[in-house]
């Protein structure tokens, strides 16, 4: 498979400016390459302070690397002339809801991105209705966003990305101020877009059971990339992963237990429904 | 407690009010408010009160709204009515007692004035029930536009407003969860005279400064990431354009202002 890389992160490294003069903060990003190709889903994993959300920054030029390069879609994003360009092609959702939202009804926050791409209106129309109904929130399109739940708020955060339609949306723990209902309704959304609309998905979480949906799973530690392939292969790195301070998928864990107390159980299950049908296998066997 | 205000706040619909163009809602509510202040006599009063009686009507708003913006402004209401009533000493003498004098042209002055303010406060507050806050701030945006030969950034300002409009519910509950946290270690905001309670509201109001700029960060980046770069180059998504309502409603309170110049003519003035 030899798909068109996204966005590209050669050699990054950044480092946050100190509030005192002088001093140095240690880097924030430490030579992290990373190649996102069209339509992919990769899940980055990291604890708190590992630099994962800063990558969201570097993508689309907010934050400027201070050495190395990050391309996306053959456009360096140091240049500023370009900036415009590049978030068109890459959006970010951030983790609060309530400050990504610009508007006080929904659909005229839906429009912000398109009425700053200067679309003629009905460009404008079709997009909004487009996105909410892609993130299940049409209904809802003339209500206020502070009445709206967690979950929903963000799905219209999700809108307002991508009615810009972009190529590749980064996702900077969207679900970390969610409940589980808001949660599950989030992760739906990204995945159809990823299987129905061909988005590249780039998903920063400290939630395992998420990481496990991508088809690449990067985990990141003390501003590095430390691990990188699909999620079995990663999740097999258990001893590792603990190491670093992050945990396996509840399923893998129990797998791993059973596995280990003699049942014919493989280690490297990762998904629910893989498991639930193994063990249905067994116990039809007897 | 403070969810209970209503004064800015809108109520979507999709009556002919509401759906007039902003603009010449808010030239129309100016007017209006002039023209208030024009009236000089009951029958001129009577005349306002109809107009807005019928813009009510048609815009489907629950009377109980009207009375729930009026609430905040009894009290005003009371003191200059008992104001008028009290210093007022024109025409016959009604009650009297002590150095206390109650005479007709004070019951008329108070009647007056509290029809006057009534009327100010509701005819504004139609204004915002029946206008979302965007459509406000995009109708000033475009009214104030030739500002811009001044060099006046008409767009940010707008901006400015809509931003601050979305973000008043926000920071409302946040000043809710702060309060509770800070009641819980044992802050007491009840109790004390007006210094103690002012100092009681220090660690209330200092961080909700600290996470307001740190919100109005995070909202700079997604303003950012979602290609914002000014007012330059932008469409709406909403279009204004005056249709025949807009100018039917030109022309009837064009014809009420008319009116009120007339019956301020022929009828003898309450002032």
């Amino acid at each position: 498979m030899d798909k068109k890389s996204i966005v590209k992160f050669d050699n990054v490294s950044f480092r946050y400016e100190a509030a005192e003069e002088g001093e140095k903060l240690p880097l924030a990003v430490d030579g992290v390459s990373l190649d996102i190709k069209e339509g992919e889903f990769v899940a980055i994993l990291g604890h708190n302070g590992s630099g994962k959300s800063t990558l969201a920054k570097l993508s689309n030029s907010i934050l400027i690397p201070e050495s190395g390069t990050v391309t996306v879609d053959g456009m360096d994003t140091a240049d500023e002339e370009k900036s415009y360009d590049i978030r068109k092609t890459v959006g970010v959702v951030f983790q609060n809801p309530d400050n990504q939202i610009v508007a006080s009804i929904v659909e005229e926050d839906v429009a912000f991105g398109p009425e700053n791409l200067g679309l003629p209106r009905d460009e404008i129309r079709k997009r909004v209705d487009d996105s909410l109904k892609a993130v299940g929130m049409y209904e809802h399109r003339l209500s206020e966003p502070h009445k709206l739940s967690g979950g929903q708020k963000q799905r219209v955060a999700i809108a307002g990305i991508i009615a810009m339609l972009p190529k590749c949306i980064f996702f900077d723990e969207p679900t970390a101020m969610l409940d589980p209902q808001g949660r599950k309704e989030v992760m739906k959304t990204v995945i159809k877009l990823n299987r129905e609309y061909g988005m590249a998905i780039v998903f920063i979480t400290h939630f395992m059971e998420e990481a496990t949906l991508a088809s690449r799973v990067v985990v990141m530690d003390n501003a590095k990339v430390v691990m990188d392939g699909t999620p079995k292969e990663v999740f097999r790195n258990r001893e590792a992963l603990r190491n670093i301070g992050l945990d396996v998928p509840s399923v893998a864990y129990l797998a791993e237990e059973l596995s280990k107390s003699g049942v014919n159980i493989s280690p490297d299950i990762i998904y629910e429904e893989e498991l639930v049908e193994r063990i249905e296998k067994l116990i039809g066997d007897r | 407690m403070i969810k209970d205000i209503t004064l800015g706040q809108y109520f979507p619909g999709n009556s002919v009010i509401h759906r007039l163009d902003p603009r010449i809602k808010i030239v129309l509510v100016f007017a209006y408010i002039v023209a208030i202040f024009l009236c000089k006599n009951f029958y001129a009063m009577g005349i306002m009160f109809i107009l807005l009686l019928a813009v009510i009507l048609l815009s489907r708003i629950s009377p109980k709204l009207i009375l729930k913006s009026v609430r905040p402004i009894v009290i005003i209401v009371i003191i200059t009515s008992l104001l008028q009533l009290i210093y007022n000493r024109t025409g016959e003498v009604l009650w009297e007692w002590w150095k206390l004098k109650i005479t007709t042209g004070g019951v008329n002055m108070a009647l007056f004035t509290t029809l006057r303010i009534i009327l100010l406060v509701v005819a504004s507050s139609m204004l915002t029930y029946t206008t979302s806050p965007t459509m406000l701030t995009d109708a000033i945006e475009r009214l104030f536009c030739p500002l811009k030969v001044f060099k006046i950034n008409v767009h940010s300002i707008a901006m400015m407003m809509t931003i601050a409009l979305r973000f008043i519910p926000t920071l409302i509950d946040e000043v809710d969860k702060i309060m509770s946290a800070q009641k819980s270690r044992g802050a007491d905001l009840e109790s004390g005279n007006i210094v103690q309670r002012g100092k009681a509201l220090v660690p209330i109001f200092v961080p909700l400064f600290i996470n307001s700029f740190r919100r109005a960060y995070e909202l700079a980046f997604a303003m950012e990431c979602r290609c914002y770069q000014g007012g330059e180059g932008r469409t709406r998504l909403r279009v204004m354009k005056c249709a025949v309502r807009d100018y039917i409603s030109l022309i009837v309170v064009a014809a009420t202002v008319a009116g009120i110049i007339l019956l301020n003519h022929y009828f003898p003035t309450v002032l």
